[in-house]
C-alpha cells in the first residue's frame, strides 16, 4: 500500500491508472507528470522510490483538483445561472447546453444538467 | 492537445464580434434615456456597454436588459431568450 495524496493505493496497480483516480487529472496530465519525473508509463505503484511518491505528493496538492475544481466547475455553472445565459438556463433546465437537437436522446443531460450537479 | 479550445468557437484574428451601436455620447446617460434598441444579437458586450440599457430583439419582441460587468465577453443575445417553453393551451371548440 502507497500513500499519494491522503489516498491508499494498491502496489500492484498501474501507477498511471492511479493518478487517474483523481477528479482532474486525465491520460494527458498523468503522463505529464510521470514523464516529468521520469516515471516509466508501466511503472506500478510498488516500484515507486520513496522520494518520488513525495514529489508527487507535493505536485498533486498544488494542482486544481478533486474538490476545488468540483466547486470551480460548480461555481461557474451558477454564475452563468445567475446573470441569466442561455447556458445557465439550460443547465438549470436539465437540457442539452450546446446546441444538440432535443427531439430524441437527451438522456445524459436530463440525468445530469442542473443546478447543483453532480460530478 | 488543444490549448485554445475556449476559443474555438470563433477565430482569434477576427477579434471580438465589435458591431456599431447608438452608444450614448456622455457616460452615464442621463436617466431616462430610452435603451439602446438593436437586433444585433451576435454583438460582443464590451468593457464600455457596463451600466447601459439594451433592448435586444428576441424575433418578436425587444427585451430589456441591463449590462452588468459579469456579461463582458459575452453576446447580447446569450441574455434574452428566442423561445417560449411550450404550455398546453384548452381549446373550447373542437
Amino acid at each position: 500500500m502507497v500513500f499519494i495524496l491522503g489516498v491508499n493505493f494498491p502496489e500492484r496497480n498501474l501507477l498511471k491508472k492511479s493518478l487517474e483516480t483523481f477528479f482532474g487529472i486525465g491520460a494527458n496530465s498523468s503522463g505529464r507528470l510521470m514523464s516529468r519525473f521520469n516515471i516509466h508509463p508501466t511503472c506500478r505503484v510498488g516500484e515507486l522510490a520513496n522520494k518520488q511518491v513525495l514529489d508527487l505528493t507535493a505536485v498533486l496538492s498544488d494542482m486544481k483538483i478533486e474538490n476545488d475544481l468540483r466547486r470551480e466547475v460548480l461555481n461557474d455553472i451558477k454564475r452563468m445561472k445567475e446573470t441569466g445565459t442561455y447556458r445557465g438556463r439550460r443547465h438549470a433546465l436539465g437540457l442539452p447546453v450546446r446546441g444538440q437537437r432535443t427531439r430524441t436522446q437527451i438522456k445524459t443531460p436530463v440525468k445530469l444538467n442542473r443546478m447543483e450537479r453532480r460530478l | 492537445m488543444f490549448p485554445t479550445r475556449a476559443l474555438f468557437g470563433r477565430s482569434v484574428w477576427k477579434g471580438p464580434n465589435i458591431v456599431p451601436l447608438p452608444l450614448p455620447r456622455t457616460f452615464p446617460p442621463p436617466p431616462n434615456t430610452p435603451p439602446i434598441r438593436t437586433t444585433k444579437r451576435a454583438a460582443t458586450i464590451l468593457p464600455n456597454f457596463v451600466g447601459l440599457r439594451f433592448a435586444v430583439h428576441n424575433g418578436k419582441t425587444y427585451v430589456e436588459i441591463q449590462v452588468t460587468e459579469e456579461m463582458v465577453g459575452r453576446k447580447l443575445g446569450e441574455y434574452v431568450a428566442t423561445r417560449k417553453r411550450f404550455t398546453y393551451k384548452q381549446s373550447k371548440n373542437k
